[in-house]
């Protein structure tokens, strides 16, 4: 499975994956649960037009549901009034939007020239060999880790970096490989 | 308006022009893929390099405003310099398949790369693909292959700015953009063709033409869509009396650069080679025989005579009755008109129009202008005195169509000039009435339950192998070209009325559609003053003044340059 | 050891304080006195608008988010009230802090989020703003969290909302978390980006000044000048320009300082500080190897080598005379060990894939170089290829791209090649390419190239 639009940098230059799919469907429609529909109503009043409001909202889908599918696309385009197209060209351009289902633990190996230099390439190899050679931007079968290459996370001082769904992990070296990843439960 | 100097040639251009405007109305041409004038601006493709003075930097010349005193210098090293990088960065990835690729021909990368390029590749890397996302149709008419593309966002901004509908998009980013829809929704909308013809290169072709023809075999004749009453003007591209396709022929008072999927495709019929021959009914019998021209144009002398005889001798008015067809040039519905009204004195020829599915069309004068019936030329009609049909008028085919008249009043001639006046001449109920006449002559292009109903059968020629005028919604008098001549037993509508006319010698048979034209121009409103070879009525853009070039010559299949051809075959013998 | 002595912390004052991220500490700290002050006196009309600017102005304070463009300047481009009409003014916070190397405004937002929004206070009452965005990348998940809840404090306090401390203005903040972007870090992008579509940089004119978001003036302006911009309104211009090294350079500056040094970190010191000095404060080079290349403003900048930046004033006039720039003040050190063709190919492939894709040079060029350097890298470089990416990194920048992205993208490629060319040498010395020996045509090729680098430089 790829790991949606968080497609791996290494795999993308030269060789390029995408073109792999288009918004996958999830095989139901799709609509907000109260609290997210009541973030949304709160989300609409912060903006002059209601487009300002879809990086937010789709930010809500990706909460609700984990990663944003053909019918969150759909859905979002209606509440939004906009083409769902529209819609798709934008979780496209920003790589932080899954487009297709991740593992619990999503691995976010910082590459960028700080952590290049302090051994992230290897860290990003070691990590994916660790978890079963997990080709770039996999999943493991029991659906716990997927395993990407980011760039910078802006914490540079805390070379190499690693990001775990939404939580920061400072200094991971080839070392701490071992301890980190069995951190992560 | 702005005074510019462009290599050193000052222009005037409206101050809301652009740099790149004012170089193509100085006549310098600035290559380039993503301008279009009816799109927005977005300086992407970095084609349209030029050098302005006093900016230090080279510049996209469709990015900059002109200004009053601005010198733009178009043609220097640094930007032709400029313009070689460009190529070479296109080139590096777009796939070397001229050869199986529709655009060839026709393709700006491909003109620009001849123009602008480097003579030499320098990359030796693995050009990109996109597995999946080539050859694969994206919606009804349109086959995307994204190998090609050049990503200059034309198709996106057609969609987003001229239909409304926004079906496509840019997908991912970087060296990966290419444009798409989002998946399961299709790019259908009722111009979903022209985003194929602002594609300047071969990432979006239509099904229909895809691998029919190199376009440099194509003959190109200038004509007005039939579909509705719009009229936008468009060529026909034909070879070998086969027409590969239509194309919309810019015209900014009617269709702009745009014409709908249905007056593009429906060009198919063109093709048809189902042409009737000239048959009348063998006396006393249900058969009918084929003959020849002359013999069937002196039947249809001795059944009009003899109605008219009768009429005097019953005094009862009604006895010829016309039909004239807002699917005929003007020409042959005032020929109808000055024959049977004026010269026969049989009264007056009515026509009919079916409504149609609401058409559109838009452009940058009138926005959306919509086309409501299913035939070309009634106001035409109308204009050469022909009298419009509504049910309930109490006219001679409301008469007989309201079966009233099943009687000694029923007509004894019923002369259709098409026989597919209406869709309803499929309907056996309805040829039934009109079969109360006692003789049915009809023109007919192809066979339908009302000719098969007829008693003689006068074939005649469609569109492509007409010439005369149309008048549009909006009362423009636009000219038809013969693209194709048809077959010798066919004949156009125009030459069955002069000969017919020739039998009573009230009409020269050697009239050609301007004869016409110019003999009925003092009686016909609308057509006073109008010259047969004007651009007006030719439908060519506004002759160019520097000032007005900049609105018409950003055209992606420059009118400038296209040559339309009369007829590429030898007129055949066609005296009876 | 030349150039500025340390400064006591102004940014960084309240750093190490325990929760010094909340508005309480903030308060005992004499935080938002100055948005008091401002708004305490705008009834009687002691502060305007004018004022504000003013002093921003005099106190010489330029944009740190990379550019250096003077601050009080940029706020003077929007059109008076009579020009403009009911458009409401708009300011940005540029909180996509997204340059490899830099990680300053995350450090400021993290620690001191209330010191931001009484700069983006300030600012806002500066431009008659009555709806302020921050937009904050979307990496920084927690941290956006954190402002959320700094500025839902601001406002139960009455700092933010209707009727502003009973001064009769009204003000809002949004916190927009953008969606991992780099491109998003460019004004118009970031424009684009909050007015929810693709973060495609806009051609310019208009400027966003005139017509930014939503077609209204705007103001981009990056955390760092904000939180200055709340010092200024405490101390005064003239406390600030007397801080920095000279008139063109003045104020506190945050320095980022990764890599190969013994303790990367954020540094506060005076704008123009000596390269040398801020080597010494970061621990000197990691493990006391000697020292190789600096690249002094993220990747953008082009790389200096050790001697280059010996005794360096590190301001943005200082590192512009070195041919580079400071930019966010990045500074990624690289000792002797550095491999620099792997660097610039870490770098070309961040250039490759954070391009947005819109212009010709830079969506194909960019690649285009990544896939050059990582095959000479992998040992299969051809004897043209080093001048080849000179020539196409040569094609991409001054002018032939909307935004400057192209130009950022070069820098690394040019200065890491012309400044360590014997290392990507050596490099394709050791290649094993099929094609080595096909090379194109000398002649042919240099011909191409000249005409081709002749006519864009000339």
């Amino acid at each position: 499975m790829s790991g949606g639009s968080n497609v791996p940098v290494t795999e993308q230059a030269g060789n390029p994956r995408v073109g792999e799919h288009g918004a996958l469907s999830c095989g139901r429609t799709l609509s907000f649960s109260g609290e997210t529909r009541a973030d949304f109503e709160h989300l609409l009043t912060r903006y002059p037009t209601k487009q300002a409001a879809l990086l937010p909202t789709l930010w809500l889908a990706q909460r609700e549901w984990g990663w944003i599918s053909r019918e969150a696309v759909d859905y979002v385009a209606t509440l939004l009034e906009l083409s769902p197209a529209f819609v798709w060209g934008v979780v496209t351009f920003y790589t932080m939007y899954n487009r297709a289902p991740v593992g619990k633990h999503l691995i976010q190996v910082c590459t960028s020239i700080s952590c290049h230099l302090n051994g992230a390439e290897e860290v990003y190899a070691e990590c994916r060999k660790r978890l079963g050679n997990l080709k770039p931007g996999e999943t493991t079968a029991d659906g716990k880790f997927t395993v990407i290459e980011v760039e910078c996370l802006a914490q540079c001082d805390q070379a190499p970096a690693v990001m775990v769904n939404d939580d920061d992990h400072y200094v991971i070296t080839k070392d701490k490989l071992t301890s980190f990843l069995g951190s992560l439960k | 308006m702005a005074k510019v100097t462009v290599d050193g040639k000052v222009v005037e251009v409206p101050n809301d022009a652009n740099a790149l405007e004012a170089c193509r109305a100085a006549g310098v041409d600035v290559p380039h893929f993503c301008y279009h004038p009816r799109l927005s601006i977005v300086g992407q493709c970095r084609m349209c390099m030029v050098e302005v003075e006093g900016v230090p930097k080279i510049q996209a010349s469709c990015t900059v405003p002109v200004r009053d005193g601005m010198v733009i210098k178009a043609s220097t090293e640094k930007a032709l310099a400029a313009r070689n990088a460009t190529m070479e960065f296109l080139l590096i990835n777009h796939p070397l398949d001229c050869p199986i690729c529709d655009q060839a021909g026709e393709c700006k990368l491909q003109d620009n790369a001849v123009g602008a390029g480097l003579p030499v590749s320098r990359t030796s890397e693995p050009r990109r693909q996109f597995p999946g996302y080539d050859r694969t149709p994206i919606g009804p008419h349109v086959i995307a292959d994204m190998t090609r593309c050049i990503q200059c966002t034309r198709c996106i901004r057609f969609c987003e700015e001229i239909t409304g509908t926004g079906e496509l998009t840019f997908v991912e980013r970087g060296g990966h953009t290419f444009v798409w829809t989002h998946e399961g929704r299709a790019l259908d909308n009722d111009l979903s063709a022209c985003a194929a013809d602002v594609c300047p290169v071969g990432a979006l072709t239509t099904k229909e033409f895809r691998f029919r023809k190199r376009v440099w075999w194509l003959d190109k004749t200038r004509s007005v869509c039939d579909g509705c009453e719009i009229g936008c003007n468009m060529s026909i591209e034909h070879r070998d009396r086969i027409v590969y396709r239509t194309l919309p022929r810019v015209q900014p008072a009617v269709n702009d650069f745009w014409m709908c999927d249905y007056g593009r495709f429906r060009a198919e019929d063109l093709n048809r080679q189902d042409f009737l021959k000239p048959e009348i009914r063998v006396a006393g019998s249900d058969a009918r025989k084929q003959t020849n021209w002359g013999e069937a144009l002196d039947v249809v002398k001795i059944a009009i005579d003899r109605a008219r005889n009768e009429e005097k001798n019953i005094a009862s008015k009604g006895r010829v009755l016309v039909l004239g067809s807002a699917r005929l040039t003007t020409e042959e519905n005032w020929l109808l008109k000055t024959l049977f009204e004026d010269s026969l004195k049989v009264g007056t020829p009515e026509f009919v129009v079916d409504k149609g599915p609401k058409r559109r069309i838009k452009n940058k004068v009138d926005g959306w202008i919509y086309g409501t019936e299913a035939a070309p030329n009634s106001r035409g009609c109308e204009a050469a005195g022909l009298k419009r049909n509504r049910p309930g008028d109490g006219s001679a085919l409301d008469l007989l169509l309201s079966k009233k008249s099943f009687s000694s009043s029923s007509p004894a001639v019923l002369y259709i000039a098409d026989a597919a006046f209406t869709e309803r001449a499929n309907d056996l109920e309805f040829v039934l009435l009109l079969r109360q006449a006692s003789v049915l002559i009809v023109h007919a292009r192809v066979k339908n339950a009302l000719t098969d109903a007829a008693d003689i059968v006068l074939p005649s020629a469609p569109l492509s192998g007409k010439e005369g005028t149309f008048v549009n919604a909006k009362g423009r008098v636009q000219r038809v070209d013969t693209a194709i001549m048809s077959p010798p037993v066919v004949r156009t509508d125009l030459e069955i009325l002069l000969h017919l006319g020739g039998r009573w010698d009230l009409l020269d048979t050697r009239w050609t559609a301007r004869d016409v034209f110019e003999n009925m121009q003092a009686s016909v409103a609308g057509y006073e003053g109008l010259a047969w070879d004007s651009d007006a009525v030719v439908g060519n853009p506004p002759s160019i003044s520097p000032a007005a070039a900049y609105d018409v010559l950003g055209l992606e299949r420059d009118p400038d340059v296209e040559v339309f051809s009369r007829p590429s075959v030898a007129a055949p013998d066609r005296r009876s | 050891m030349s150039g500025l002595a340390p400064i006591e912390p102004v940014l960084l004052s309240r750093r190490g304080k325990p929760d010094s991220a909340s508005i309480e500490t903030y308060l005992e700290d004499g935080g938002y006195a100055s948005w008091k002050k401002v708004l305490g006196g705008a009834k009687s009309g002691e502060w305007t608008p004018a004022k504000v600017t003013d002093l921003v102005k005099a106190s010489g304070l330029r944009g740190r988010g990379g550019a250096g463009f003077p601050c009080g300047m940029k706020w003077t481009f929007v059109p008076p009230k009579e020009k403009r009409g009911d458009k409401p003014v708009y300011l940005l916070c540029n909180a996509d802090e997204s340059e490899p190397g830099t990680f300053k405004d995350r450090l400021l937002m993290e620690m001191d989020p209330h010191q931001v929004l009484e700069g983006m206070m300030l600012a806002s009452f500066a431009l008659d703003v009555k709806h302020a965005y921050l937009y904050i990348r979307g990496e920084m998940v927690h941290v956006a969290e954190l402002l959320n809840k700094a500025v839902a404090d601001a406002y139960a306090k009455g700092f933010l909302g209707k009727d502003v401390l009973g001064s009769g203005r009204n003000l809002d903040i949004t916190i927009h978390r953008g969606a991992g972007a780099y491109i998003c870090g460019e004004e118009t992008a970031l424009i684009e980006s909050l007015e929810g579509k693709r973060g495609h940089p806009r051609i310019k004119p208009p400027f966003p000044a005139v017509s930014g978001v939503w077609e209204c003036p705007t103001v981009v302006n990056n955390v760092e000048t904000l939180c200055c911009v709340k010092h200024i309104l405490d101390r005064g211009p003239e406390w600030f320009k007397s801080i920095g090294r000279n008139e063109k350079n003045t104020g506190p500056k945050l320095y980022c300082i990764s890599g190969h040094v013994e303790k990367p970190g954020v540094y506060e010191a005076p704008l123009g500080v000596s390269w040398n000095t801020l080597l010494a404060m970061a621990g000197g080079v990691k493990g006391g190897r000697k020292l190789k290349a600096v690249i002094p403003g993220g990747p953008s900048a082009a790389m200096l080598t050790a001697k280059e930046v010996e005794n360096l004033p590190m301001d943005f006039d200082g590192v512009a005379a070195a041919k580079s720039m400071l930019g966010s003040a990045a500074i990624i050190v690289m000792d002797e060990t550095t491999d620099i063709p792997k660097a610039v190919t870490s770098i070309a492939k961040f250039f490759a894939h954070e391009s947005c894709g819109q212009c010709t040079p830079c969506r194909e060029g960019t690649p285009w170089m990544h896939k050059m350097l990582k095959r000479i890298v992998n040992g299969e470089g051809k004897k043209t290829d080093l001048d080849l990416l000179l020539q196409i990194a040569g094609q991409m920048g001054n002018g032939m791209t909307i935004c400057v992205f192209a130009d950022a993208a070069i820098a690394p490629v040019l200065s890491g090649i012309t400044k360590f060319r014997e290392e990507f040498e050596a490099y394709v010395a050791k290649s094993n390419h099929p094609d080595f020996a096909l090379a194109a045509p000398e002649d042919l090729t240099n011909k191409v190239a000249d005409r081709t680098a002749a006519g864009i430089h000339s």
